[in-house]
């Protein structure tokens, strides 16, 4: 005989109805009637033809159908839907001796049976079924089926199963969220390193030449090389900051655009002349393909043109000497397209998703050969968005040149041309000259800034023109010079230490004309965005003087204050 | 003991019989095509059992065990290791979300399963013996291998064979692998060889 295992002492083995004694006959008429009356499980019990010879209170209580109507009506009749659902088999073979099991989750159920309660989602009862066969001394003499109410916990299992699903869902969007971080983290690592890199690259050329000229020993020759070098170096690392400071504020979310009609040509012509000096010098030919009716669109001059040109100075850094630039305008259904390309080093295309993202640039590496920060094209992207746009890249790999596209809504028939706003060329002055400016000659101006430096590059400039300064450190000597010296002009940073530049300003549009309260006045400063401009108007000034400060711009406002006319 | 090739290619061949029922059954009841690999089939001696079964299934295991009684007696297990068994009930539920456990549904369809497979081959073997073998109702146990194989050798008095039956489920693509302990007497194997021998001469006529 078989080894009896664990757990399965308890197994009901085929039953064997064998009573010996009256005891143990009323014993059997006490468990079957336990099991009529009191059993939480359906027990329906058949003879070898599958008539009911049991049929429970459960079963009764469940189905409707009441004992006394079913018993001796054959399980198979009484449920036709038994034989289509082809579950009729499994008492076939429960009669060859087989026990059967038959779980929810394949079968669902075994006779149809309203649940108990319908909060659960089941139309049907969910049941967990045994079919067993009885023998009687070797002989096969009915079936027992015993079927569970599994309705409740089918419910829970499928919550559970849910909530575990939404658990890992969010731990995989939490897993990417923390490597997208570590992504983002790893980016300002490498940007950090660059950025020192390209701000002490400039740095270096401008202290060792500023050094060389404090000894006094350079040659006229080597003064004006050393000024050259001093003021480029300047002037990149002025960009550079720029730069940072328009990314800042597209992450902040600060940047606005000053939108007006805007002649697209205009604008990209003046980004074209600004680049090329430096395609000049790399023997790069620009190629220009611009359709004239193409030209307004609506955005922010400036940024628009900020926008070409930093497209244009990417093509002219990424093509080798004698290569060629393409810059095309024209219209595409309701859009205009600037497309730019260049015969330059291309773009590998495992990197051309990335060619947008901040901080990025394909090579990494210190000794990379292109400098920069990887900002450019970033700023691109997002004024591009800014606007309505979209910038696409093309690249057909390393080596083969690149295509940018940016397509921008188009805004039709100008109604007046002098709505269209032109654009300064401040990018694409190289050399100051002060002839042609205005004369300051008999103006009195005060300058007001914390920075030493920054007041005697004014102070000369204005002397240059003729003008006599006075200058003060702070708003508070500022006010104490306006009072003793009567200036015609005011010329006042605004990011001082104690006092700030609009505080100044407010106080002295208090006083009264006599003592300086209607005196002209524009502000210097970093911050020279839109909101800026709006914030110093508002305060008391008339004009709005970016720095680093232009010297020919300086000259023109101090002028415009002052009523001068410039000279013919 | 051991059998010869001869014999277990033909115990093979018996078993492949009861599996394609098997495949055939299920198959039907998922409405995915189900096939169960040609089985191998070995012979220990029971203490040889965990040394065999070992390297196939470490960690816990999910049995599905049957005690069949009559002429021929013995316990009947199909063996899955436990990430096999929620995967297997993964493939055969369409429509329930994959788990990483078995829930107490999940358990039930194991159940079923087993049953199936170990209806089938019992219900082969008693048809070769023409003996009429009763079964107990399935039950599902998560154990290790150790406390597996003591729970089906209890009875030390006698020696006790394990016909060893390696196969794998093949579902949608994807497989589990399974393995079908028939532990028998001395007695019970005889006979059932005896019978193999007999079917396998007959086939060759």
């Amino acid at each position: 005989m078989t080894s009896r295992p664990k757990g399965l002492a308890e197994a009901p083995v085929p039953i064997r109805m064998n009573e010996t004694s009256a005891k143990e006959t009323l014993l059997n008429a006490a468990v079957l009637h336990w099991m009529h009356d009191l059993a939480a499980q359906g027990i329906v019990t058949t003879d070898s033809e599958l008539n009911i010879v049991e049929w429970n209170h459960w079963m009764e209580e469940h189905t409707g159908k009441r004992t006394a109507d079913v018993i001796g009506k054959n399980l198979l009749h009484l449920f036709p839907e038994l034989t289509e659902r082809r579950l009729d088999r499994h008492y076939k073979w429960a009669l060859e001796g087989q026990v059967r099991v038959l779980s929810q989750a394949l079968h669902g159920y075994l006779i149809a049976m309203d649940p108990v309660s319908g909060e659960h989602g089941y139309s049907q009862m969910q049941q967990a079924v045994r079919i067993s066969p009885l023998t009687h001394e070797g002989r096969m003499i009915g079936t027992l089926t015993i079927i569970e109410d599994v309705t409740e916990r089918a419910a829970r299992e499928s919550e559970l199963q849910a909530q575990l699903e939404d658990r890992s869902r969010l731990l995989s969007s939490e897993k990417l969220a923390r490597n997208e971080a570590e992504r983002a983290n790893r980016l300002k690592d490498e940007f950090l390193a660059t950025i020192s890199h390209e701000i002490r690259n400039p740095l270096n050329a401008i202290l060792g030449w500023a050094h060389m000229m404090r000894l006094g020993n350079l040659t006229p020759a080597n003064l004006e090389r050393a000024i050259e070098t001093i003021y480029r170096n300047a002037k990149s690392q002025s960009q550079l900051v720029s730069d940072l400071l328009d990314v800042s504020r597209i992450i902040s979310g600060k940047l606005r655009l000053d939108v007006r009609t805007v002649d697209l040509i205009y604008i990209v012509n003046a980004a074209i002349d600004s680049i090329r000096p430096a395609a000049d010098a790399k023997s790069i030919r620009l190629q220009t393909m611009l359709d004239p009716v193409a030209g307004p669109v609506s955005g922010d001059a400036d940024r628009l043109q900020q926008i070409v040109w930093n497209l244009l100075t990417n093509a002219v850094k990424f093509t080798p000497k004698g290569g060629r630039i393409q810059v095309k305008v024209h219209c595409v259904d309701s859009h205009v397209e600037i497309v730019v390309s260049d015969s330059g080093v291309g773009i590998n295309k495992e990197f051309l998703p990335y060619v947008f993202d901040r901080f990025r640039q394909a090579d990494a590496s210190t000794t990379r050969v292109h400098g920069g920060l990887g900002l450019g094209l970033s700023i691109v992207h997002q004024l591009v968005d800014l606007h309505g746009g979209t910038v696409t890249v093309q690249s057909e790999g390393e080596g083969k040149g690149a295509t940018f596209t940016i397509s921008l809504p188009f805004v039709g028939v100008l109604s007046n041309q002098q709505e269209v706003e032109t654009v300064q060329q401040a990018q694409n002055e190289e050399v100051v000259s002060f002839a042609g400016l205005p004369s300051l000659h008999g103006l009195k101006v005060l300058v007001v800034d914390d920075e030493a430096d920054t007041r005697e590059l004014i102070r000369e400039v204005l002397k240059e023109c003729g003008s006599e300064v006075i200058t003060s450190p702070s708003a508070a000597e500022a006010l104490v010079a306006l009072e003793e010296h009567k200036p015609d002009v005011l010329i006042s940073d605004l990011g001082m230490p104690d006092e700030d530049g609009y505080s100044l300003i407010t106080k002295i549009r208090a006083l009264p004309s006599e003592h300086g309260g209607q005196i002209p006045a524009a502000a210097l400063t970093a911050y020279a965005q839109a909101e800026d401009r709006m914030r110093v108007l508002r305060s008391g000034f008339q004009f709005h003087l970016p720095k680093p400060v232009d010297s020919a711009e300086l000259v023109t406002v101090v002028a415009s204050l002052a009523g001068r006319a410039y000279k013919s | 003991m051991k059998l010869t090739e001869r014999q277990s290619d033909a115990l093979s061949e018996l078993i492949n019989i009861a599996f394609a029922r098997t495949g055939a059954a299920l198959s039907e009841l998922t409405g995915h095509r189900v096939v169960l690999n040609p089985p191998e089939v070995a012979v220990y001696r029971t203490e040889e059992l965990r040394g065999a079964l070992a390297k196939f299934v470490p960690g816990d295991v999910a049995s599905i065990h049957q005690v069949f009684a009559g002429p021929v007696a013995g316990d009947a297990l199909l063996l899955l290791n436990y990430a096999g068994a929620v995967h297997l009930t993964d493939l055969l539920t369409e429509g329930r979300p994959p788990s990483a456990y078995l829930d107490e549904s999940a358990r039930e369809v194991l159940t079923e399963v087993g049953n199936i497979l170990l209806n089938a081959c019992l219900g082969m073997f008693g048809n070769l013996l023409n003996v009429h073998v009763t079964f107990s109702v399935p039950r599902l146990h998560l154990e290790t291998l150790d406390e597996l194989i003591d729970s089906t050798t209890s009875d030390k008095t006698e020696m006790h064979y394990a016909l060893v039956i390696y196969t794998a489920f093949q579902i949608r693509d994807s497989s589990v692998k399974g393995f079908l302990v028939i532990v028998l007497s001395v007695d019970s194997l005889d006979r059932l060889i005896q019978e193999v021998d007999a079917w396998e001469a007959q086939q060759g006529k």
